[in-house]
C-alpha cells in the first residue's frame, strides 16, 4: 500500500472534513449571533438611559419625585435600572449618590440573589453593586463576601466598604488584611486610606500591634503615609526600633519622612548603614527631614554610596535638611558627586 | 526510483501529518483556554471598576520607554498621544537611538527640550549616552540622546534612567489607547509577584487616527494587510490568551509589554545581540525568576491596545518575518536548557517545546511536507480523493481556527464595529490558506535559514505612516 490510498483514512479524513466544517460554520453562527446580540444591548442599553435619564436628573434635583420615577419602571426593566444606576453611582458622591441609591433600592434584591451565584464573577459584580447601591441595608451580604473563597469578591466586598462616609465597616475589612496577601500594598493602601481620617488612629493600633503580619502592617503604614497622619510619627519610629521585616522598616522609614519629627532623628540614624540599598535610600530620606543642619555633612558622604538610588536619597536630604548652599557648591565643583547635586536642584526648580 | 526512497517519502508523509494534527490541536488547545479566560476576563472587568484605579491613588508610577530611530516624520505626534494617555502618574523617557535624521532637533522644538541631569540608576549594557534632555513644557517628558545600538541597546538605556517601579517597552510609532496603561497595570494590582504583563498589538492600517489616536476602526485595503489583522487577532486573543491561562506565555511583545524594573534589571536587562530582545527577555525572565525560586508571574491581558502599523508590500512583510523567525531561532537555542524541564513548570515543560518543536522547527517541516506532498502526487503513488480530502481537512482546519479568534473577538472586544468587517473576516479565514500561510512558511524557513547562517540586523522596514 502507498500513502494516501487507506480506504479506512480516506473515509476518517472525509468525517473530519465534515465535522470541521460543521465547528466552521457554527463558529461563524456564533460569532454573527454574538454581534447581534451585542448590537441589541447596545440599543437596549441607549433606550433606556435615554428613557430614564431625565427622570434621573429630576430625581437628584427634587429627591421627593423618586416615588413616582420608580413606580414607572416595568418589572422586566429592573435588572437593566440597576446597571444604569450603577453609573451614575460611580459618578456621584454624597446626597447625589443617596438618591441613586433610593432610586435602586427596590429592586436590589435580584441582585442580592446574583450575589450567591456560583460564577465568581457574578458573585463578584453583585456584591460590588450592593456595595455601591445597597449599603446599609445589604452591609451583612457585602460584609459575609469579605470571607468569600474567592480572594477577587473578598477585594471587591473589601474596596466596596472602604468608604469615608461609613468608616463603621473598617474594622471588619482590617481584619481580613491577611486575605489579600498577594495584592499590590500601594493598590491595598489606597483602599484602607480612602476610609478618611476617622479610621487613622485603628489604622495606628494596627501598625502598632507586634502580633499582626509584617505585610499587613506595611500596608497599614503605607495608608498612614496616603492619609498624612500626623499622629503616626511615634508609631513609626516605634516599629523601626523594633520590626525587622524588611518591607516594614521600609514604609515605617517612608512614613517618618512624612510625618515625622526632630525627636524622631536618633531611631532613624540607626538606619543609615543598613546593608540593604532600599532601607539605606529611606532612612537617609528620612533623616534629611526630621534631623538637623549638623546631619548634612554626614548626608553630603552619603552621596559617594556606590548604589545610584542611595545618592540621590542622600542628596535630597541634603536639600530637605537645609543643604542648599552646600548641594549648589557640590553641583558648581567637579566633584564625583557634583551631577546628582544638579539633578536634585534642578528636580527643586521644576517642582517650583 | 528505488522502493527505499518511497519508503522514505512514505514516512516522511506520517511525520508531516503527525506535525500538521499536533500543530493544530496545541491552536485549538489555546483557543478553548482562551474562550474560557476571555470569558471570565470580560465578566471580572465589570467588577472592579477602572475609574477607581484612577482615582484612587493606587496605581504605581510608570515610566513610557519608547526607543526612535529617524522618525522624525512621526515622532512629535507619536509623542503627543504618549503625553495625553489617561494614568495617574506617568513619565515619558524617548531614547533617541543615534538617529541619522532630525528626530531630536524636532523634539527639541516642538517640546522645548533642554539638557538636564539625571544620573541613571542601573548600568544595563548600552551604547554612550550623548546627553538627557527634559522638556519645559512637559516635564514628565524625557529625551535620552545617545549613540546607536539597536532597539534593545536603547531600552536598556531608556531602563538605565527610569525611576518608576515598572515600566512599558513600546515601540516609538505606535499609538496606545489613552485607557491601555490602566488596564495593562491591572495584573501587578492583583497580584504582588507580577513581574511582566503584555497587552495587545492591532493593525491601524485602515483605521482613521486623528492626533496620535484612533478614532474609527476599521479594515485596511490591501488585502495583505487584512490576512495581518485575522493573524494578529488569532496570535493575541487565541494563541497568548491561551498560552497566559496556563502561566506559559513567553513572549510579549516589544511594541506594548510592562516589566518590573527590578526583575528586567536584575535579570541583566534587554539582549543587545539577538533580533527577538522581546522574546528573549520574557524567556530569560522565566529562567532566572525559575532558577532562583522567586515566585513570579508574566501574564496577558487582552483589552489594552496599541495600535501599530503593518507592512502592506510583500518584501517588507517578508523582511519582518524573518526577522521574526530568526528572534524566536536565537532565544530557543540561547535557551535550549529550558526545553523540557520541570523547574521552569509549564513555561519549560508546555510552551517551550511547542515553540522549540513546532513554531521554530516546524516551517522547515511543513515546506518538506509540500514538497514530498508534491513528489507523491506527480509519481502517481497518491489517492486523489484522498489528496483532496486532505487538503480540505487542511484548508478547513485552517479556516476553523482563524473563525474562532474571529468568534473571541467578537466575545471579548469587538473592536470592528460594522458587520461587514466582521463578514470580510470570515471570507479571509478561509482565503488565507491558499497561499498567505504558505509564503508565510517560506520566509520562516529563510528565517532559519538566515539565523544559521548568523545573519544580523533588522533589514530595512519602511512605514506609510497613518491616515
Amino acid at each position: 500500500m502507498s500513502f494516501f490510498d487507506g480506504r479506512e483514512v480516506l473515509a476518517a479524513l472525509i468525517v473530519v472534513v465534515a465535522t470541521l466544517f460543521v465547528v466552521t460554520v457554527v463558529f461563524s453562527m456564533y460569532a454573527v449571533g454574538l454581534r447581534l446580540r451585542h448590537q441589541a444591548r447596545d440599543r437596549r442599553r441607549d433606550a433606556f438611559a435615554e428613557k430614564w435619564r431625565e427622570p434621573t436628573l429630576g430625581a437628584l434635583a427634587a429627591p421627593e419625585s423618586i416615588a413616582s420615577f420608580t413606580a414607572a419602571i416595568r418589572d422586566d426593566e429592573r435588572i437593566h435600572f440597576v446597571g444604569f444606576a450603577v453609573q451614575y453611582a460611580r459618578r456621584l458622591r454624597g446626597d447625589g449618590r443617596d438618591t441613586i441609591r433610593a432610586l435602586a433600592k427596590p429592586y436590589l434584591g435580584v441582585i442580592a440573589r446574583r450575589a450567591d451565584s456560583s460564577n465568581v464573577e457574578i458573585r463578584a459584580r453583585a456584591i460590588q453593586t450592593l456595595g455601591l447601591l445597597g449599603l446599609p441595608e445589604h452591609a451583612p451580604r457585602v460584609m459575609a463576601a469579605l470571607d468569600d473563597r474567592s480572594p477577587l469578591v473578598a477585594m471587591v466586598a473589601a474596596r466596596a466598604l472602604s468608604q469615608e462616609e461609613s468608616p463603621e465597616y473598617a474594622a471588619a475589612v482590617l481584619g481580613r488584611l491577611g486575605r489579600f496577601e498577594g495584592w499590590n500594598r500601594r493598590f491595598l493602601a489606597s483602599m484602607l486610606a480612602a476610609m478618611g481620617p476617622k479610621v487613622a488612629s485603628t489604622l495606628r493600633e494596627g501598625l502598632r500591634n507586634a502580633g499582626a503580619q509584617p505585610r499587613a502592617r506595611a500596608v497599614l503604614a503605607e495608608a498612614l503615609l496616603l492619609q498624612g497622619d500626623p499622629l503616626a510619627g511615634d508609631v513609626a519610629a516605634e516599629v523601626l526600633d523594633t520590626a525587622s521585616d524588611r518591607d516594614l522598616q521600609i514604609t515605617a522609614l517612608r512614613l517618618l519622612a512624612s510625618v515625622g519629627r526632630p525627636d524622631h532623628a536618633a531611631t532613624v540614624r540607626r538606619h543609615t548603614d543598613a546593608a540593604d540599598e532600599v532601607v539605606r535610600a529611606q532612612a537617609l530620606r528620612a533623616l534629611g527631614a526630621v534631623g538637623s543642619e549638623s546631619d548634612v555633612r554626614g548626608l553630603i558622604e552619603a552621596m559617594s554610596d556606590p548604589s545610584p538610588w542611595v545618592a540621590l536619597s542622600a542628596a535630597r536630604a541634603v536639600l530637605d535638611a537645609g543643604g542648599r548652599s552646600a548641594l549648589a557648591e557640590i553641583g558648581s565643583s567637579d566633584r564625583a558627586t557634583a551631577a546628582i547635586a544638579r539633578q536634585v536642584l534642578s528636580e527643586e526648580r521644576v517642582a517650583a | 526510483m528505488n522502493e527505499g526512497f518511497w519508503r522514505a517519502i512514505e514516512i516522511f508523509n506520517y511525520v508531516v501529518l503527525g506535525y500538521f494534527i499536533l500543530l493544530n490541536a496545541v491552536y485549538l488547545g489555546t483557543s478553548v483556554f482562551a474562550f474560557g479566560a476571555l470569558k471570565r476576563y470580560a465578566l471580572r472587568l465589570k467588577s472592579l471598576d477602572l475609574t477607581d484605579l484612577i482615582t484612587s491613588g493606587g496605581a504605581p508610577p510608570i515610566s513610557l520607554i519608547a526607543p526612535a530611530y529617524n522618525e522624525a516624520l512621526t515622532c512629535v505626534e507619536s509623542v503627543r498621544s504618549l503625553l495625553t494617555i489617561e494614568y495617574p502618574e506617568f513619565e515619558v523617557i524617548v531614547v533617541n537611538d543615534g538617529s541619522k535624521d532630525e528626530t531630536v532637533a524636532v523634539l527639541r522644538d516642538a517640546f522645548q527640550l533642554e539638557p538636564a541631569n539625571r544620573i541613571p540608576t542601573a548600568y544595563l549594557k548600552s551604547a554612550k549616552v550623548r546627553q538627557v534632555y527634559r522638556s519645559r513644557s512637559h516635564p514628565s517628558l524625557w529625551l535620552v540622546d545617545k549613540e546607536n545600538g539597536g532597539k534593545a541597546d536603547a531600552l536598556n538605556a531608556g531602563v538605565n534612567y527610569c525611576y518608576t517601579p515598572i515600566f512599558c517597552a513600546m515601540d516609538a510609532d505606535s499609538l496606545l489607547e489613552p485607557e491601555a496603561l490602566i488596564r495593562i497595570v491591572r495584573p501587578f494590582l492583583e497580584d504582588a509577584t507580577t513581574i511582566a504583563s503584555g497587552g495587545v498589538l492591532r493593525i491601524a492600517n485602515g483605521c482613521k487616527v486623528e492626533r496620535g489616536r484612533v478614532v474609527e476602526v476599521g479594515l485596511p485595503r490591501s488585502l495583505l494587510a487584512r490576512f495581518q489583522v485575522l493573524e494578529y487577532l488569532r496570535v493575541f486573543l487565541a494563541g497568548r490568551m491561551g498560552w497566559a491561562a496556563i502561566d506559559a506565555s513567553l513572549i510579549i511583545s516589544g511594541a506594548f509589554g510592562l516589566f518590573s524594573r527590578t526583575a528586567v534589571v536584575n535579570a541583566g536587562g534587554y539582549a543587545t545581540d539577538t533580533v527577538g530582545e522581546d522574546m528573549e527577555l520574557v524567556v530569560r525572565l522565566h529562567r532566572y525568576h525559575a532558577e532562583n525560586g522567586i515566585p513570579y508571574k508574566i501574564q496577558f491581558v487582552p483589552d489594552p491596545v496599541a495600535w501599530t502599523e503593518c507592512p502592506e508590500s510583500l518584501a517588507v512583510l517578508a523582511r519582518q518575518r524573518d526577522r521574526w523567525q530568526r528572534g524566536l531561532f536565537q532565544t530557543l537555542t540561547r535557551h535550549k536548557r529550558m526545553l523540557l524541564r520541570p523547574t521552569y513548570k509549564a513555561a519549560g515543560m508546555v510552551a517551550f517545546p511547542y515553540f522549540f518543536f513546532l513554531e521554530m522547527l516546524g516551517p522547515a517541516i511543513e515546506l518538506l511536507g509540500y514538497l514530498s506532498f508534491a513528489v507523491t502526487i506527480v509519481a502517481g503513488r497518491a489517492d486523489w480523493y484522498f489528496v483532496g480530502a486532505f487538503l480540505a481537512v487542511a484548508v478547513v482546519l485552517g479556516g476553523a481556527l482563524s473563525l474562532a479568534a474571529v468568534a473571541l473577538e467578537e466575545l471579548s472586544f469587538h473592536r470592528y464595529p460594522r458587520l461587514v468587517d466582521l463578514l470580510q473576516l470570515f471570507s479571509l479565514a478561509a482565503l488565507e490558506n491558499l497561499g498567505y500561510r504558505q509564503l508565510n512558511t517560506w520566509w520562516r524557513v529563510k528565517g532559519t535559514i538566515s539565523a544559521l547562517r548568523g545573519v544580523e540586523g533588522w533589514g530595512k522596514m519602511t512605514r506609510k505612516g497613518f491616515s
